[in-house]
């Protein structure tokens, strides 16, 4: 496997276990909108979501030290803000949230928000 | 509560427990220097109590964000958890004695006005949790 073919499987892995891991914990908090308090997160450990959602992490967790070895933090926080995109598209896609106009700009300011603190701080 | 007060008072809370979180690692970090991939560091990072600090901060992060994921979407809520980058920075100045440059400064700027824009979108909720979307 060559270099870039191993960037792009991790950067791949690391997407998608975020974005996956997020779904997760968000069908966990919904599945019983009736629930309350202690009640709710009993309910909550009793499905399979939330184990989903925390095995999701550690894997990406892995794959997030993995990454990192390949390519400099800047490049790999620049490259990992791509989850908040596809965690919107996966909220799109099995919640049918709304891309709204005041959505659309605010994570877009946050993406470039977060990056130009990651790009900032590379060089203090 | 309206959904956009809900989200607000979540973010806050997310920011401050996300934030108090990072700081105690930092400080489990400095501690445990110098860093080495023994035991001795091991047991310098897991006898101090800052540790156990940053992992009760982390599970009080969780509780919160799974809290405002009943009612906010899952893709503004996770973008708007970047909330926290600004909180770190903030308090890293006063605390490490960290210098911030410009750019940095501009980024977290940039990530209020974007989480400002994510909290006046959902004003699109009515009040008591009821949504126009499915999620």
């Amino acid at each position: 496997m060559s270099t870039t073919t191993l960037i792009v499987f991790l950067w791949a892995v690391t997407l998608a276990t975020d974005t996956c891991g997020q779904l997760a914990f968000k069908a966990a908090a919904i599945e019983n909108r009736e629930a309350k308090g202690w009640e709710h997160w009993r309910h909550m450990l009793r499905r399979p979501w939330i184990y989903l959602g925390a095995t999701a992490y550690i894997v990406e967790f892995v794959a997030w030290l993995a990454f990192l070895s390949t390519v400099t933090l800047s490049e790999g926080v620049l490259l990992g803000m791509a989850a908040v995109v596809t965690v919107m598209v996966g909220g799109r896609l099995w919640f049918k949230e709304r891309f709204t106009r005041p959505r659309i700009i605010g994570v877009s300011l946050v993406l470039v928000g977060v990056a130009l603190v990651g790009l900032g701080g590379m060089g203090a | 509560m309206s959904t956009r007060t809900f989200f607000i008072i979540g973010l806050l809370a997310l920011l401050v427990f996300d934030t108090f979180a990072q700081v105690c690692f930092k400080l489990t970090a400095i501690h445990a220097a110098p860093l080495a991939f023994d035991w001795a560091w091991f047991i310098r990072a897991f006898t101090t109590p800052w540790v156990y600090c940053s992992i009760l901060g982390y599970l009080c992060a969780f509780a919160t964000y799974m809290t405002m994921l009943r009612r906010i979407p899952v893709g503004p809520a996770f973008a708007a958890a970047h909330l926290e980058v600004v909180g770190v920075l903030v308090v890293s100045v006063p605390l490490f004695g960290e210098v911030l440059s410009w750019v940095q400064y501009l980024g977290a700027v940039l990530i209020m006005a974007g989480v400002f824009c994510l909290a006046y979108g959902e004003s699109n909720y009515t009040p008591g949790g009821t949504t126009k979307e499915r999620h």
